[in-house]
């Protein structure tokens, strides 16, 4: 079947959106990963935990921008306490206990916000200042998904400049390629490490709280976003950026094009796309040696 | 007879016999439950073949479970006049395939990227349940009527009535955890944890890793499909429950509770899972979080779960010196 | 009379040549000593001649197989073992058990599944034998995170023993034993490797005295020089490749 030039432009367009929102958890997930070893189950807790804050924040203040700063700022030290206090008692017991230690905490997250926020739904509406549609492409698109867009290109700029140009950045870069060494040029790893892994949860919390007006607040949202972080992680290479990127930006599309034309298998695209990449090259497109 | 093994088989036996009479002991409520801690005691035991005795973590452990339910459930509506035993049978060679054939491709990968893949793979075969609907009936799920048992002597024997379901879950079970006692008993059961314990040593002594652990993942995926074949017959329905992330997770969480470093601490688990989920969540809404920081305690501050800190033995030393 | 041939093997780690030409032979009952300074090749040789790395050049034979590129688990059943400078002991099971997961291998019945561990009278039977002669007697039930380092060191020595090899590596065995130990170590290596052929990588000039028939030595990947220890010592460029890292 034949679809008119505008809408592939349009799906196009939807897959670069959820990619770039895809980008924002998987990030964290990914650098974490590269960096301590740790492989956080309870990430995609951080992106669902800042939906709900976003919810909460704007429902008592009216404010959804509000909760753009508030839900980042209460989840990041959320990450920031669960690595001090909880992961780092298990770096000394071996990778399986953190790994368990993260899906046991992905657990108590879903059971936490089930108790505090029920098991409906919610939506936010969009605000008002990006309400509305666009003409695209002889059609209309809304204008919050630009939005989403643009802030995420925004925020991918920010990091990347931090990572290349800051000294903060140039400790992280190296500290995913060896932490030892690193630690034993006298950076204080622990401190980097904690940074991380809060920054990480922050930047999940803002995927979470933009991405709200647009794919609705439930309670599966962090497994389903999980499992799509996973996809990205294992095809762009644990700890590699621009291969969380790129992947991040197929699966957007995968799934995009994949709803579009063969819609009862979209879902399969993905796990057999990761499947052969960890048969063939299982540290990713872009993944370091193993 | 040491007293502490004297005290193990005094405790073993009660709970046998406590096990044979259920359905005189307890409400019919309680016979539910109760093959539910077995079916679920079987599917912890198969999952621990690969965690507690490989040293692997399959996240993904559903999809053995899913398919052993699945293929009853297609075997009995399909062709009613299988013989039961037949039925499960043939549903525990679909899962011993689907197990080798999985097992083929991921058992080469360890550590983090074996979970992933094994999620992968479980929510592949979610993805099949749930959008094959000609087939599977997709998140609606298919129901079929249970047919009647036929034995060489007692005859003819309904599955309409809860008690024989439970006399024949328990046959089953008590049958699939011995077998798997003693297979695990076998050198080739010591081979497993050898693998888990010096992995490098074990190649250099000529053991190849790569086949033990296909041959682990394949016992494992068998037992797994039987439990999912009990649980299927006995809810006469299966649907995408039976193959999904949450079912996984369970059984994650079972085993981890109850212990990995004793064969029979997934039991404990599953019975404790089981039994505290019935009780709890009538008392309170909480109960999953109960069990949420059970599990994050254990996984802290006692890694031979529950089992352990019973029995208090080597498992420091199991503790210590976990598969890294 | 060769056991082990080494022919013109190279192995670079992307782009880092480790290893650039090594050729040797190992003769069929001698003790043979691997030396060089830090970061000669030493341990990459063991590495490539185990199968652990396949190396980007040349070839291995052992028993006039070509066993390039096998997979670890094969060579070892072939006959050649090694010990790993870092400990490869398994730590919770005892000595006993550690012995037993050799022997099940040496008897081929790592997959079998007809029968239970425990009641295999044979398999019992020849770890208490290995127990006896190897001196392990008095530590059969000790798990091996138990044992002091110098025993587990032991220990390590032994697993490759319980296989009654034809050519044991030792990757520099006494690593980090105290000088009195280290003396009855040797001592104990000497009696066990009887009639066998060893190679062991050694730091220790004492040990290597010790032990050794002759001596390769190593440096930059290449092989300086290979005879007996007389000629070693004489050698020019053997003294300067030593004193060249002072």
């Amino acid at each position: 079947m034949s679809f008119p030039f505008e809408i592939y432009v349009i799906q196009a367009t939807h897959g670069v959106v959820y990619g770039m929102l895809l980008f924002l958890v998987a990030s964290g997930l990914t650098l974490v990963f590269g960096m301590m070893g740790v492989l956080n189950l309870a990430h995609a807790s951080f992106y669902m935990l800042g939906a709900y804050f976003a919810y909460s924040v704007t429902l008592y203040s009216g404010n959804f921008w509000l909760s753009l700063l508030i839900s980042p700022l209460i989840v990041g030290t959320i990450g920031i306490l669960v690595e001090r206090f909880l992961l780092r008692k298990t770096y000394k017991i071996g990778h399986t206990a953190e790994l368990l230690l993260t899906f046991g905490l992905f657990f108590v997250f879903g059971e936490l916000v089930r108790i505090v926020w029920g098991t409906i739904p919610f939506s936010i509406p969009v605000p008002t200042l990006f309400a509305g549609d666009v003409p695209f492409m002889g059609r209309t698109y809304p204008i919050y998904r630009f939005f989403i867009l643009g802030f995420s290109l925004l925020l991918l700029l920010g990091m990347a400049l931090m990572l290349m140009r800051t000294r903060i950045g140039i400790i992280i870069r190296s500290a995913v390629s060896d932490a030892e060494m690193v630690g034993a040029l006298g950076t204080n790893v622990p401190i980097v490490f904690l940074g991380v892994f809060g920054g990480g949860a922050a930047l999940a919390a803002i995927a979470g709280v933009i991405a709200a007006p647009f794919l609705s607040i439930y309670l599966g949202m962090g497994g389903d976003v999980l499992i799509d972080c996973f996809v990205v992680i294992v095809v762009g290479g644990f700890g590699s950026l621009p291969g969380a990127l790129i992947a991040s930006l197929m699966i957007g599309e995968l799934q995009s094009f994949g709803i579009l034309w063969i819609p009862r298998l979209a879902l399969v695209f993905q796990f057999l796309l990761m499947a052969i990449v960890l048969i063939i090259k299982p540290t990713g497109l872009f993944g370091e040696k193993e | 007879m040491s007293h502490p093994r004297a005290y193990q088989l005094g405790f073993g036996i009660a709970v046998s016999v406590f096990f044979l009479l259920v359905p005189f002991l307890l409400p019919e409520i309680g016979i539910h439950l109760a093959i539910e801690v077995l079916i679920y005691a079987l599917f912890a035991v198969s999952f621990n073949i690969l965690f507690g005795y490989c040293g692997m973590l399959p996240f993904g452990h559903a999809a053995f479970f899913g398919a052993g339910g699945y293929a009853v459930a297609l075997i009995l509506k399909n062709f009613p006049g299988t013989p039961l035993l037949l039925a499960f049978l043939l549903a525990a060679l679909l899962a011993l395939g689907i197990g080798a054939f999985i097992g083929f491709f991921c058992v080469r990968l360890s550590g983090a990227y074996f979970s992933l893949i094994s999620i992968a793979s479980q929510m592949f075969l979610f993805a099949v349940a749930l959008k094959w609907r000609s087939v599977t009936s997709g998140d609606d799920g298919m129901t079929f009527a249970r047919p009647e048992l036929h034995l060489p002597i007692l005859g003819e024997i309904s599955m309409r009535d809860v008690v024989n379901i439970y006399y024949f879950t328990l046959t089953v079970v008590a049958v699939a955890i011995l077998v798997c006692y003693l297979f695990l008993k076998t050198p080739l059961g010591n081979s497993f944890v050898s693998i888990r314990e010096q992995e490098r040593r074990a190649s250099f002594l000529g053991y190849n890793v790569y086949l033990t652990k296909l041959a682990a993942f394949s016992a494992s995926s068998i037992l797994a499909g039987v439990a999912g074949g009990l649980f299927a017959f006995f809810q006469a329905f299966v649907g995408t429950s039976f193959i999904d992330l949450n079912m996984s997770m369970s059984v994650v969480v079972m085993t981890v509770i109850g212990g990995k470093a004793y064969f029979l601490g997934p039991v404990l688990g599953s019975a404790f899972y089981i039994v505290f989920q019935d009780w709890m969540s009538s008392l309170t809404n909480y109960w999953m979080i109960v069990v949420g920081i059970t599990f994050i305690v254990i996984v802290l501050y006692a890694e031979g779960g529950l089992i352990s800190l019973l029995k208090n033995e080597r498992v420091r030393l199991w503790a210590s010196r976990l598969n890294k | 009379m060769a056991i082990l041939r080494l022919e013109n093997i190279y192995k670079d780690f992307s782009g880092l040549e480790v290893l650039c030409g090594i050729s040797l032979e190992i003769r069929r009952g001698e003790r043979h000593a691997v030396i060089g300074p830090n970061g000669a090749g030493k341990s990459t040789v063991f590495n490539v001649i185990t199968g652990l790395y396949k190396p980007s050049g040349g070839k291995v034979f052992f028993l006039d197989q070509d066993i390039t590129g096998w997979p670890i688990h094969r060579i070892a059943l072939l006959g050649l073992v090694r010990s790993f400078q870092i400990t490869t002991i398994f730590p919770t099971m005892t000595v006993f058990e550690n012995l037993r997961n050799a022997v099940v291998s040496k008897f081929n019945r790592r997959f079998n599944i007809s029968s239970l561990l425990s009641r295999s009278k044979e398999i019992r039977r020849e770890c208490d034998r290995i127990l006896e002669w190897l001196r392990l007697s008095h530590v059969r039930d000790v798990p091996a995170c138990e044992l002091s380092y110098g025993w587990q060191r032991r220990l390590e020595v032994c697993l490759t023993l319980a296989l009654d090899p034809v050519l044991i590596l030792l990757d520099e065995p006494t690593a980090g034993i105290d000088v009195k130990e280290t003396l009855t170590f040797v001592e104990f290596m000497k009696e066990a490797t009887e009639g066998k052929t060893l190679v062991i990588v050694e730091h220790d000039m004492d040990v290597v005295f010790n032990i050794a028939d002759r001596v390769t030595v190593l440096n930059n990947g290449t092989v300086l020089v290979t005879g007996t220890l007389n000629e070693i010592r004489e050698n020019e460029e053997v003294q300067k490749a030593y004193a060249g890292r002072k």
